[in-house]
């Protein structure tokens, strides 16, 4: 609705510039908007809301999604999908654990290792929707459940437990009175935002999600950008794992369990289009706070737990909805500017052949009648 | 069920001759062309109306029109009195059948089910199998009576096909039969075929709009000959009254060969292709191009030059042959090669291979020098905004700002756009299949002086072109391409309207 009113009050300077920034203005303010109102509907229901602690603790939620979320983003921008993050976040729950634990290496190592298998089945599941040319749909989903078996492999089905104190203290850790975890969510935040917008391989994203023909055809070697969006959603989701057996102190074959239409759905409420080439990590988070906001809301109202799930199914139903109506308007919008256009240059093109028929004779016609 | 008005028009019995369906001063633009523009005939009963004209003349956005897939801008279309409505149910309905290009056959469907698409007999929702049957078996036993109703419609040669389509018209008691360019996928025995089932339909009072680019096979079928140009009606006459001479002549105009270029000194050879072969497309072709040369690769849609260009740019992979740019020999399968060594593309298909259509003018500009304006990976704003100056300025686009999505801009400065990223690299070759295809006649021109300028700065040019006025006007050289193979070479002081067509239509 908010979208509707920014682009119905500016269609003249819609029409002659920076389409695309109003675009993102619309995008996200309305974004926002929802956010705002949401939270205030909250603070007049539930007092606690407004509080330091909740709202701390509803972006301390959020951080697993977020990060895990933004890895996703690479993929979905460059026109795939990855069904395997919560596989591989368990994955790595566990093998960050096992190695450190049981095969005795250093914690740091052991992390490492985790982050390094996440990333390379993300590596895997580029070469298998490039190389292989499997739809990623296929081919992630394949992947999720070898994955999470694997986890199971290692741990045997059972949380292990106790993981290494540096977890717990990284965890608990705080700066300048803010925990830790949510300033290095949004460092990675500003990271990603950087090397989507301002550097060669974030252009080379866009550019293969917007048009993988007219990528390859001026030299991008687009089979390589969607291999590396993918092996950035694995280790993505492999950091997520990590942040999550801090979280439950304990490697976690059961971690993350449906957590890859959590994340899609915050992409794509994000602003993130599913066909690609579109979308921004500012969004991203935007969406992810829209989806911690709801279950927040769920858990202070005390809306029964069993409701849960309806509750987030119909939010992210509504921002969908919400989202083609937006899209609907900008095209129409884009239509009328193109046919303003096309009328100047048809009266422009009359003109001049009226000047040429002046000069030369018409061309000879036969038709039947 | 209340009849529709025009049923009335299509179950009365035409005598041959009576004018079936009038296209009336109809005209159509798309944005920065005219794709037709005042132009009237009529269908009439028992008549074979050939439609030709050079690629772009408008028979396809007329045929569409007829068909009921586009809506004219001026002049209208009535069927036995009646307007037609843009939509293609309404064609069906007012007994217009379209054989387009490609099939419109459901493939896991049967040839009787397909025949019956959309009216199977039914009561309470329910198929009647029998009656079914029997209506798809009458229209069968009209036009292919060897061909089992049960087969399903994956299984059909493309002249079953066909033929099935056809049969399906037949079933709807169509008056008018469409067939955009029916032969092209077939053999010379089943273009006899198909002749024999057209003649028959003829004889029964069908009114028949056949296009086709084969000057022979339109003598060989044709009643009337309609001749398109540039979107205009040049003339339709009895075929006995015209010769394919004629036929030609009214396709290409008087008085378009204007020479612009002058002879100039060529360089080395820049390109050289030898016996390049790509099974089923592209058949042992060689060729050089030097610098400062413009080659003009001519001949018909679907010849093999895309496919040819697309092999020399290693978009496609090839079995045979060697590229060599300066003497270095190309890898095969490999864009990024091709641009190395120093060539630019401009793709025949702007929207679907050479524009990113949400991002904006500046970023599509300058995504062939992405390596360049990015030192280690990160954009620099100064050496972006210099690589835009070069692509932009030197071909005059013209833009409120270059922060605006390209799909904003008209298809002229689009194509600019193309080609200034290009030019951003500076490169030795430049492929430009097409590059004047659906955009203004201003913009064409600009876009002509740029690839003379070009040549003269001595950048060598393969320029694939269909558009007769542009292929005279520009080339040194001109390679005729049919069906895979070179199978003309004509220098610049040889070259005329008539030589290349009937190279391109011959044979």
């Amino acid at each position: 609705m908010m979208g509707q009113k920014t682009h119905a009050e500016q269609p003249e300077s819609a029409r002659t510039e920076g389409n695309s920034r109003v675009l993102d203005a619309i995008q996200s303010l309305g974004l926002l908007g929802v956010i705002l109102i949401g939270g205030l509907l909250l603070s007049f229901a539930s007092p606690v809301f407004f509080s330091r602690i909740n709202i701390e603790n509803l972006l301390f939620a959020s951080t697993i999604i977020a990060v895990v979320a933004m890895g996703q983003a690479f993929v979905i921008l460059v026109a795939g999908i990855d069904l395997a993050v919560g596989a591989v976040l368990a994955l790595a729950s566990v093998l960050g654990v096992v190695l450190a634990t049981k095969a005795g290496l250093p914690v740091g190592l052991a992390a490492l290792l985790a982050l390094a298998a996440g990333t390379g089945i993300g590596l895997i599941n580029g070469l298998a929707v490039t190389v292989l040319r499997l739809p990623a749909l296929i081919a992630t989903l394949a992947m999720m459940s070898i994955t999470r078996g694997v986890a199971y492999l290692i741990s045997d089905g059972r949380n292990i437990a106790p993981v290494p104190s540096v977890y717990v203290d990284i965890q608990g850790s705080r700066l300048f009175g803010v925990p830790m975890v949510i300033i290095l969510t949004v460092l990675l935040g500003v990271l990603a935002h950087f090397v989507l917008t301002r550097t060669r391989f974030g252009r080379e994203i866009y550019a293969t999600g917007g048009n993988a023909v007219a990528a390859r055809l001026a030299g991008i070697r687009t089979n390589r950008v969607i291999v590396i969006a993918y092996m950035i959603s694995g280790f993505a989701a492999a950091l997520g794992g990590l942040m999550i057996t801090a979280r439950l102190e304990a490697g976690a074959a059961t971690a993350g369990f449906g957590y890859e239409l959590t994340v899609i759905s915050a992409v794509v409420i994000g602003g993130v289009s599913l066909f690609g080439g579109e979308g921004r990590i500012m969004g991203v988070l935007l969406g992810v706070i829209l989806l911690g906001l709801v279950q927040n809301a769920v858990n202070l109202l005390n809306v029964p737990p069993n409701y849960d799930y309806v509750v987030s199914g119909a939010v992210i139903a509504a921002a969908a909805t919400l989202d083609v109506y937006r899209r609907r308007l900008v095209e129409s919008g884009l239509r009328r500017r193109t046919m303003t256009i096309r009328r100047e240059k048809a009266q422009s093109r009359d003109a001049a052949q009226t000047r040429d028929a002046a000069q030369s004779a018409p061309p000879t016609r036969t038709g039947q009648t | 069920m209340t009849q529709h008005p025009r049923n009335a028009a299509k179950e009365t019995r035409l005598t041959a001759g009576t004018p079936i369906l009038f296209v009336d001063r109809v005209s159509k633009t798309f944005p920065g062309v005219i794709a037709l523009d005042d132009v009237s005939l009529n269908v009439r009963a028992g008549e074979v109306n050939a439609l030709v004209g050079e690629n772009g003349a408008g028979k396809s956005t007329l045929i569409k029109l007829m068909s009921g897939n586009y809506t004219p801008d001026g002049g209208e279309i009535t069927v036995g009195g009646h307007r037609l409505e843009a939509t293609p149910a309404d064609a069906h309905r007012a007994g217009i059948a379209t054989i387009h290009q490609e099939s419109h056959l459901v493939p896991n469907m049967t040839v009787a089910e397909n025949i019956m698409l959309g009216h199977w007999p039914a009561r309470y929702g329910i198929i009647n199998g029998r009656e079914q049957m029997r209506v798809a078996r009458a229209a069968i036993a009209r036009v292919a009576p060897d061909l089992s109703a049960d087969t399903l419609a994956h299984r059909l040669s493309p002249a079953e096909g066909q033929l099935v389509e056809i049969a399906r018209a037949i079933s709807e008691n169509s008056r008018v039969l469409i067939m955009d360019e029916p032969t092209t996928s077939l053999s010379g025995r089943e273009i006899d075929q198909l002749f024999a089932v057209v003649r028959e339909l003829k004889a029964q009072g069908m009114g028949i709009v056949f296009v086709s680019h084969w000057l022979e096979e339109v003598f060989a079928i044709a009643d009337r000959v309609t001749v398109l140009r540039d979107g205009r009606l040049i003339g339709s006459e009895p075929a006995a009254a015209l010769d394919p001479g004629k036929v030609i002549q009214m396709m290409v105009g008087r008085g378009v060969a204007q020479v612009t270029t002058s002879a100039h000194p060529l360089g080395d050879t820049v390109l050289k292709v030898s016996n390049l072969t790509r099974t089923g497309v592209v058949d042992d072709v060689s060729l050089a191009v030097r610098a400062g040369e413009i080659v003009t690769l001519a001949g018909l849609v679907g010849a093999g030059r895309t496919e040819l260009a697309n092999c020399i740019f290693g978009v496609d992979p090839y079995e045979a042959g060697v590229v060599e740019m300066a003497g270095q020999r190309l890898r095969p399968g490999n864009p990024r090669a091709a641009i190395d060594a120093g060539i630019g593309l401009v793709p025949e298909d702007r929207r679907n291979q050479a524009l990113i259509t949400n991002l904006s003018v500046s970023t599509n500009a300058t995504l062939a020098v992405l390596d360049q304006i990015a030192p280690h990976g990160v954009l620099s704003a100064k050496r972006e905004a210099e690589a835009l100056a070069v692509a932009t300025q030197s071909v005059k686009v013209k833009m409120a700002s270059a922060d605006v999505p390209i799909s904003t801009l008209s298809g002229g400065n689009q194509q600019k756009v193309v080609l200034g990223r290009w030019l951003a690299r500076n490169p030795k070759l430049l492929i430009l299949d097409e590059p004047t295809k659906g955009i203004d006649i201003g913009s064409k021109a600009e876009i002509n002086e740029i690839i003379v300028r070009l040549a003269r700065e001595g950048t060598a040019i393969l320029l694939i072109s269909s558009e007769m006025p542009e292929v005279l006007s520009l080339s040194d050289r001109v390679l005729v391409m049919r069906s895979g193979r070179i199978v003309g070479e004509i220098k610049r002081e040889n070259l005329s309207a008539e030589v290349v067509i009937a190279l391109a239509t011959s044979g």
